[in-house]
This record gives structure tokens, C-alpha cells and sequence, in this order.
């Protein structure tokens, strides 16, 4: 019998603060919908318990300021784990796909942790990655990110990665946080094109919505042919949400979620908590499980009929069709986009709204033949109050080269003597070992 | 003084205990009308009793049970009220059923209404069919019944001759399908109940017992005779419950252990955790169709002493039960007939079946220890697979708070508890296999009895408000309503969920001063545009569970 796992984790003891969207009440409704259908007796689907993730896999993918615990609360560690625990469950043959029904959620943290980005601090997704690409020796995941804002967390995270590809469908930058997620933000010269967004105008409909999955986001997968795909299934499309300013309903999400096929769904946001979340949820779920979903239409979709505004459809085909036509042509080779120094080097500001910190980064990745090359970075965190924190980061790929992984060890023997920083991070991915050095001055 | 009768398939036990001690046992046939067999154990009982030193008897009855599985249930049909969500069509309902339109939200607001003559054609449909007991079960009835309440009175207005019973009644558990089911179940049993109800109270007069009378739940709990006759189905499943609890009496107060209970046919297994019988998750099923019951999450194994032992194609594996054990009579080799040979059980002599033995092992070509030994083997593999799942569900039992994952750890039993007749050499097999502590204890073939005896009165209420909309709902069938006061915050939500509980304690005859412990209490901000517009409090409380006593001496170690 196909099964879905399903790990519902509402946190009814959690919260931001008592009146910020992400609190204890969040998926209260939602509970009292998925309860009350009785859906959760059938054998197709089965509930597990949660349980917490270690701080191990919070380090293969984070560089936490100052530290893990300092950027965790206990409620994450668990909503990590909750993915990880499908995860296992999933290539341990138990479930067919899975749900991980949880708050808080991650798609904003990347891989410097300051503070809280969007209600975000770890990345479950990114987290629940790493954790089933070390633990299986998988190696090809795509990760399809449906939530309305755009994952600039597990963007950044995978942006250097040509085995991990990253799709975000989202409300465009311009008119929505995080400002980011554009057509040209396409992935490191070593994982050019794995980093795919979709920016979507304000006022989009079902339609669009499929549309884009269908002609953009399905050929790419047929193409990338991952061993596993992950869904960051936020829910704020949905035409009632606050935060946003999209026509989605819960028959779309739906759809896509058939149509996707995604191994494993994590929540993240959607924040109308009353009138999409308990619809969309359960369609999610309902769809998962293979059963018929028709029947969950929220009673302001019966009432209201959702029409794609004409402005709407014209810059979704455009938008589609300038896409057909980048995945066409011959891309350039990895040299070339390293361009003659060979080396890539970034430099940027990075915002955090909830916790009001401004990041300073220096990104470098060096190229190399053979792998995608040793990352590293130069942060420094900038808040109105509090203490300031200025630190370097180095990561060695899980596929690293052995050359390139001597250098990672290289550069961190040397970061720690350099003069100035607070902390030094390593993640020697491919051994499975981080360090943290704490300098004191 | 505590009376348990427990009524099993061929013979009805009774105990009465007095201060931790059994001091009378007796057995009766069990007989159709299962009254005459209470009626015949209370005199037995009686005899040489002076009645008013009896303070309560308490019954564990396959009423209810048998008249479901031999499917002597009045006809009814279902009239839903499914609102948005997944297809009805696939959802289990236990009987006929016909999609109405009219539905309410989660938070109890009714967002589509009824419309009479989807309701008349319905109720036509049913009576055409000579079907005129009717559900109505409405999605979220249990926040906002009015759609319900509606439905019912019109038909009752207009078709007289149907009786009615609304979801809401039974249940107010989130989960319309177990109350839908719940309610089809109440009202087909409810007319055989108030029967025997009626018998029961003649019997007692007749014998001048004035104590309370109980009935056992599947939960282990009791109810008051009056009280079942609303919640019928409670009463359901009972024995394993009583068994649990008997096993539980003959030991010690906080054991951790696996209850077995091996009868001729089945094996039931239980679990009892720091002196707690494990509940099942989401509740209990009947035919499959889930039912707003909670009882004892019980693993069932068709497999017991009687099971005939079968050679198919030169491999040895277990059958049906034929009849007795060979060893006392019956037709084929079983596998008490093997605990007989080898020394496990001593209901018998091993002489009586030393040929049959013998000739099977050899067709297997095997020496009769070997071919012994293999019985017992496949037995307790059986038991330990049906185990390792029950294990599991247990561990995987979902948390919906942080407190609830960290404050889980979960060591399994090591301690296995034997009832019943072939338990006390499977048990003493598996102490000499397994590194466990095996118990089979004295009186251990009337446990079910002792555990009647023994069960607590018990009341769980699951309190839900909604400041907002100013409504309150409970898990108890029909105990919802309006808020006539503010509830600002916990505290005062706890102090009204505790007066509830005590009017129903009332209701259900529970002692006064019985220790009431809050299982969960949390309060929800309604918070619309940055403003709290309203609370939601959820309450939990319950009687603790157990028993009212243990009795002396009855561990026995092998």
C-alpha cells in the first residue's frame, strides 16, 4: 500500500511573540481540520512522532553566531528533525513521501546565522539535505520552494552546489521580502543554472501558478533527474494571505502537489492561518496520500471567482518564455563563468527583519577542475544594539577534491592567526567534521 | 467489599474482594440472555454475604460487543453533513449514508446552510428503505451543533416514526467520522441496553443489593449503569480492559510490563506503563469502522493454547482451533498439548499424548525435542513480532508540544505479565529463553473479574473555548455551549473547565475528593491585523488513572 508519513508539529508552545504571525495559533486550525476529517485513521497515512535533530546537522550546513545554541530554541531543532525523521523513514522503504507539517520554518536562514531572517533561523530543508546526502550517499536532490516569498536562505545555502538544484516560484523581489529571487541570480560559475527563480507578478492565479510548474519547473527536473525531490511547501500564494499579494487557492496547491510529486514536503510559511492554512494543509496532505482532493474548496473560494488579470497572464508567458529560451541554449563552460582569474568573489548586504541586523559579506569560491571548490566567507554583523560579531567561514564540498579539501584545512589554519576576527568556522563536508574557534582578543 | 463479574464467552466469573484479598470465587455458565448469568453469579456471590457490605459491583459485559458481531443491530442511516474537505466516498462510515449540504468551519461558524428538502428527499430515501433510525452527522457539529439540533427536530416534526440521534450527542470528539460512526453504533444498541438495564435493576431489587452498580469501559474505567445507557458503546471491549487491570491488581503499583493473555483461540497483548495501561492513540474500531471509544491499545494475535498444529508441505505451522487440547479430549495435537509434553504445563500428563507427539515429529523428521521446541519457538516469535509492533506504535505516538518530545523516553518492558489458561507454560518458556522477569499470577484465570472488581470510576474532560465566539465544547457527548462569562486567561479557564468536570463528576457517581490532574492547559491568542481579538483555551483533565487497590500476595515469579 502506498503511504505517506506525516509529522504534524503545530509548536503550540512556541512562538516569536504573543502577537507575531509565527505563534502558538498558527496551526491550530489547521489541527482542528485534519483531525476533524478523520483522514488521519486511514493506514495510508502514518503519523510519527518528531523528534530533534542533532547539532551536528545544524553544523553541516550553518555557521551559527556565535554559536548554535545562541540561534536555536529547542522548537527548532525539533521542526529540523521532523524533516530528517520522514527523511529516514522515506529511503528506509516505511513511507512512499512525506509531510513534515511543522513550525518554525527556515527557507530564509542561510548559511551565516546572525539572527532571525523571515521568521527563519535554521533551514530544514537545507538541514534535511546535507543529513540524507551524507547519511545514504545520495547525491542529485532538487529542491522545489512553492512558498510566496523567495528562499534566499536555501538559495544562498545550495548556490555553489551543481548536484543540489534550487527552484524558487515566488511573488517578484520588487514587490515583496526578501527583495531577492531574480531571473539572473542563476548559481556559482561552478553550478550555473542550478539555481532557477521564478518570480511571479502580484495577482497570480492557479493558472499561472500551474502554468509555470508545467513549463518551466518540470522540464528542469525531467532534465536534472534528481534522486530525490523536496518541496518547501509554503502556503501564502493563497489569495487571502496577509503578507502577500497572490491568487492562489487551495485546489492549486493541491494540483501542484499531485502533479510535483515531491518525496518529502516541508511547511514554510503562509500566514492566513484561519482561511488558507486548514484548506491548503489538508490538500497538501490529501494529494500526498493520493486521495481526492476536489472536494477542499474554502468557503471564500466558492463565494469569489478567482480570474487571472490579463497584465498577469501576458508577463507569466513572457516570463516563461524567456526561460524556455536560457535552458536552450549551450551554456558557457564552468571556465569561462570563472572568468580569467578564475576565481569568484561577491560582495553584499544582507537584511534581517525580524532581530534588525545588517550583514556584511565577502564571498570568494575558488575555482578548481575537479569539484566545486572551497567556499569562504567574510562576515560581519552590523545591529542597532547588541554586540557585533566578525568571523570567517570556510566550507569544503561534500564532493571536494582532496586538494581542495588539504586547502580548506589550509586557509582555516591560517584564518585562525589572521588578526581580527571573533570566530572562525570550518565545515569539512566531506569528512563530516566542523570546527569552531571562538578568538578572544 | 468490591464485586467484579466478568462476562466471557462460555463461563461468567465473579470476585469479591475485601481488603486486598479475594475472598470469594465463583463461576457460572454464560448463558444467552447474559442477565440470567448475573443474576445466577450475584446469588452464588451472596451466598452467606450480608448484602449492604457490599459497596459496589462492578460488570465487564460482551453485551454490546455481541450484539455487533452478531450483527443484531437495528438498521439506520447517516445523513452528512461533510462541508469542505476530503470525499466523503472515502471516508469509513459504518452504514448507509446520504450527502446533505450545509456546513461549519472549524471555529464553529456556519458557512453554508441547510436546505429541508435535501433533508425531506434524504429522509424519504431511508424509509423507503424501512430504514428509520437516523444519524445526522455534520462536520464541526461539535463547535457549533445548530446545524444538527436543526436537522433533528425537523425530522422529528415530520417523521414521527424515525428516531434521530445527532453526532454531537455522543461525541464531541474532533473527528466527525468516529462520531458519525459513534452515533450509528449508540443508537443501534440503544433500545438492547435499556433492556438489559431494565433486567439488571429487577435483579438487584430482587436481591436487595442497593449499591451502585458500574459497568467497565475499554478505557478501564467504570460508568454508572444509568449513565451507559448515553454512552452504550463505552462499554464495548471491555474484557481486555478488565484482564489489564486484573493483571495490574496481582502485581505492584508503578509496574512497567507487557500483559499477555493467552486464550484458546486469541492472545491478546497489553501494555502497562509505570501502572498505567497504554490507551490506543486514536481510539477503537469496530469491524474496522472507527468509533469515538478510547480504550486499551490492544494487540490481537489469532493464536492461542487451542491452536491446531498443521504440516503443509513438510513445514510445521499453526491452525485454527478444532476443539480442545488432545490431552483433554479434543480431536487434534494443539499447542497446550505440546506444553504438556515437554513439561511446561502439567494440566495433563504427557503420557496421554507421548504417540501423536512423537509421530508428528517424525513426519517432520525431526526428534519430539526438537519438534517441541519448534512449537514454542514459532509461538513466542509470534508474540514478539505482534510486540515489536505494538512497541513501535507506542514510540511513534505523534507530540504536538515541545514538553511532550522532551519528556519522552520510552524504555520498554521487561516484565511479562501471563494470563490465562496455557500463560503459565508459555510463560515459564519464555523466562527460560528471554532475559525477562516473567509473572504469572495467583488467580490469574479470574483476572478479568479482579480487574472489574478493582477499576476506578474515571472522567476525562477535553475542555475547548473559544473567547471570540464566546462558545465552549467538550469531548463528552452533548456537553458544549455559551460562554456567559469572560474568561481572561488561564487561570480562570481552568477554574470553569473544573467546575464542569465536577457536575459531571456528579452525573457519573465519582468520590467527592477522587485527585483531579490537569493533563494539558494552553491558551491560544486570536490575534486579527496585530490586535488579540480573543483566546482559545484548551483543557484537559482527568481522574487519575488505575485502580482502588492491589491485592496481597498475588505476584508470583517464575
Amino acid at each position: 500500500m502506498f503511504k505517506t508519513g506525516l509529522i504534524f508539529f503545530p509548536a503550540f508552545d512556541w512562538a516569536i511573540s504573543p502577537t507575531h504571525p509565527e505563534r502558538e495559533e498558527r496551526l491550530l486550525y489547521t489541527r482542528d481540520q485534519i483531525f476533524e476529517e478523520g483522514i488521519l485513521d486511514q493506514r495510508k497515512i502514518v503519523e510519527y512522532t518528531p523528534r530533534l535533530a542533532e547539532e551536528k546537522d545544524i553544523q553541516r550546513v550553518h555557521f551559527c553566531v556565535p554559536n548554535i545554541a545562541a540561534q536555536t530554541t529547542t522548537a527548532h531543532f525539533i521542526s529540523a528533525g521532523s524533516a530528517l525523521k520522514l527523511g529516514d523513514a522515506l529511503l528506509a522503504g516505511a513511507i512512499d513521501n512525506g509531510f513534515s507539517l511543522v513550525r518554525p520554518p527556515g527557507h530564509h536562514a542561510m548559511r551565516v546565522v546572525h539572527g532571525n531572517r523571515g521568521f527563519c533561523n535554521i533551514n530544514n530543508e537545507a538541514i534535511l539535505v546535507e543529513y540524507l546526502r551524507k547519511k545514504y550517499q545520495l547525491r542529485k536532490i532538487a529542491i522545489v520552494d512553492t512558498d510566496v516569498h523567495h528562499g534566499d536562505g536555501t538559495q544562498d545555502i545550495f548556490y555553489h552546489d551543481p548536484d543540489v538544484l534550487f527552484i524558487s516560484m515566488h511573488q517578484d523581489g520588487r514587490t515583496l521580502y526578501p527583495g531577492t529571487g531574480f531571473v539572473d541570480e542563476v548559481g556559482g560559475p561552478g553550478a550555473y543554472l542550478k539555481n532557477i527563480n521564478i518570480p511571479l507578478p502580484p495577482g497570480t492565479t492557479d493558472k499561472g501558478f500551474l502554468k509555470v510548474w508545467r513549463e518551466i519547473i518540470r522540464p528542469l527536473l525531467k532534465d536534472f533527474a534528481p534522486e530525490l525531490v523536496i518541496n518547501s511547501a509554503g502556503q501564502d500564494n493563497h489569495f487571502t494571505d496577509p503578507l502577500a499579494n497572490m491568487q492562489v487557492s487551495s485546489q492549486g496547491y493541491a494540483q501542484l502537489t499531485e502533479e510535483l510529486k515531491p518525496d518529502l514536503a516541508v511547511l514554510e510559511g503562509g500566514y492566513a492561518i484561519e482561511t488558507a492554512l486548514p484548506y491548503v494543509n489538508l490538500g497538501i496532505l490529501l494529494a500526498l496520500a493520493g486521495q481526492d482532493y476536489s472536494y477542499v474548496v474554502e468557503p471564500q473560494a466558492q463565494k469569489q471567482q478567482i480570474k487571472q488579470e490579463l497584465q498577469v497572464e501576458r508577463y507569466i508567458d513572457k516570463l516563461i518564455a524567456y526561460w524556455q529560451k536560457k535552458l536552450a541554449e549551450i551554456p558557457p563552460s564552468k571556465e569561462e563563468l570563472f572568468s580569467s582569474k578564475l576565481i569568484y568573489k561577491n560582495s553584499r548586504h544582507l537584511y534581517y527583519d525580524t532581530d534588525n541586523i545588517r550583514e556584511q559579506q565577502q564571498e570568494e569560491v575558488s575555482y578548481c577542475p575537479d569539484c566545486p571548490g572551497v567556499y569562504q566567507v567574510i562576515s560581519q554583523s552590523d545591529r542597532a544594539s547588541g554586540r557585533n560579531y566578525y568571523l570567517k567561514g570556510i566550507s569544503i564540498p561534500l564532493y571536494a577534491c582532496s586538494a581542495c579539501q588539504e586547502k580548506g584545512y589550509e586557509i582555516w589554519e591560517r584564518a585562525k592567526k589572521e588578526k581580527g576576527y571573533d570566530l572562525c568556522y570550518l565545515q569539512d563536508k566531506k569528512n563530516d567534521q566542523y570546527f569552531r574557534e571562538e578568538i578572544r582578543r | 467489599m468490591f464485586v467484579g463479574i466478568d462476562i466471557g464467552g462460555t463461563f461468567t466469573d465473579g470476585v469479591v474482594i475485601s481488603d486486598q484479598e479475594v475472598i470469594k470465587l465463583i463461576k457460572v455458565p454464560t448463558y444467552d440472555d447474559i442477565s440470567l448469568s448475573i443474576e445466577e453469579a450475584l446469588q452464588q456471590i451472596l451466598a452467606g454475604l450480608e448484602p449492604q457490605k457490599i459497596e459496589q459491583v462492578t460488570l465487564s459485559t460482551t453485551l454490546i460487543t455481541n450484539l455487533i458481531m452478531q450483527d443484531q443491530l437495528a438498521k439506520a442511516g447517516l445523513l452528512l453533513l461533510p462541508g469542505p474537505g476530503a470525499n466523503p466516498h472515502q471516508l469509513s462510515f459504518a452504514c448507509a449514508y446520504k450527502i446533505i449540504n450545509g456546513a461549519v468551519d472549524y471555529r464553529g461558524r456556519v458557512i453554508k446552510p441547510i436546505n429541508l428538502t435535501e433533508v425531506k428527499e434524504a429522509c424519504q430515501y431511508f424509509l423507503d428503505r424501512k430504514i428509520n433510525n437516523l444519524v445526522v452527522a455534520c462536520k464541526f457539529s461539535q463547535r457549533n451543533p445548530s446545524l444538527e439540533e436543526e436537522i433533528a427536530a425537523f425530522v422529528q416534526k415530520n417523521y414521527p416514526e424515525c428516531k434521530v440521534l445527532a453526532s454531537h450527542k455522543v461525541s464531541g470528539l474532533l473527528n466527525w467520522v468516529r462520531r458519525a460512526n459513534g452515533a450509528f453504533y449508540t443508537l443501534a444498541t440503544q433500545e438492547a441496553c435499556r433492556t438489559f438495564q431494565e433486567k439488571i435493576k429487577t435483579t438487584l431489587a430482587k436481591l436487595g443489593l442497593h449499591c451502585p452498580l458500574f459497568i467497565l469501559k475499554a478505557d478501564g474505567g467504570t460508568l454508572p449503569l444509568e449513565v451507559s445507557l448515553c454512552y452504550p458503546l463505552e462499554t464495548i471491549f471491555s474484557g481486555p480492559a478488565a484482564s489489564t487491570l486484573g493483571a495490574l491488581a496481582c502485581t505492584e503499583e508503578k509496574i512497567t510490563a507487557v500483559v499477555i493473555d493467552i486464550g484458546g483461540t486469541t492472545t491478546d497483548l497489553a501494555l502497562l506503563l509505570a501502572g498505567k495501561p497504554l490507551l490506543a492513540e486514536r481510539g477503537a474500531l469496530i469491524n474496522n469502522y472507527p468509533v469515538p471509544v478510547r480504550s486499551l491499545a490492544i494487540s490481537s494475535l489469532a493464536l492461542g493454547g487451542d491452536s491446531s498444529l498443521l504440516i503443509e508441505q513438510g513445514k510445521l505451522r499453526f491452525g485454527p482451533r478444532q476443539g480442545p487440547a488432545l490431552c483433554v479430549g479434543g480431536p487434534v495435537l494443539t499447542v497446550t498439548d505440546v506444553l504438556v509434553y515437554s513439561g511446561y504445563s502439567e494440566i495433563a500428563s504427557p503420557a496421554l499424548i507421548k504417540e501423536p507427539v512423537e509421530e508428528t515429529a517424525r513426519v517432520l523428521q525431526l526428534t519430539p525435542q526438537q519438534f517441541s521446541e519448534q512449537v514454542l519457538q514459532m509461538f513466542v516469535a509470534q508474540l514478539e513480532a505482534k510486540l515489536e509492533i505494538m512497541f513501535k506504535t507506542w514510540e511513534e505516538e505523534p507530540a504536538y508540544r515541545i514538553w511532550q518530545v522532551l519528556s519522552v523516553q520510552k524504555e520498554r518492558p521487561q516484565t511479562l505479565i501471563c494470563l490465562g489458561g496455557p500463560a503459565s507454560g508459555i510463560g515459564k518458556y519464555w523466562s527460560e529463553k528471554k532475559n525477562w522477569q516473567v509473572v504469572v499470577p495467583a488467580f490469574s484465570a479470574v483476572a478479568n473479574a479482579i480487574g472489574a472488581a478493582l477499576a476506578k470510576t474515571t472522567l476525562k474532560l477535553d475542555f475547548f473555548a473559544d473567547t471570540e465566539r464566546k462558545t465552549y465544547t467538550t469531548n463528552l457527548g452533548g456537553l458544549q455551549g455559551t460562554l456567559a462569562q469572560r474568561l481572561h486567561n488561564i487561570e480562570e479557564a481552568k477554574e470553569f473547565t473544573l467546575q464542569l468536570f465536577q457536575e459531571k463528576a456528579k452525573d457519573w457517581q465519582l468520590v467527592p475528593d477522587m485527585p483531579v490532574e490537569t493533563v494539558y492547559a494552553e491558551g491560544f491568542n486570536i490575534v486579527r491585523g496585530w490586535q488579540t481579538t480573543g483566546r482559545i483555551f484548551q483543557i484537559g483533565l482527568q481522574t487519575v488513572p488505575g485502580i482502588k487497590g492491589f491485592l496481597k500476595g498475588a505476584r508470583q515469579d517464575v
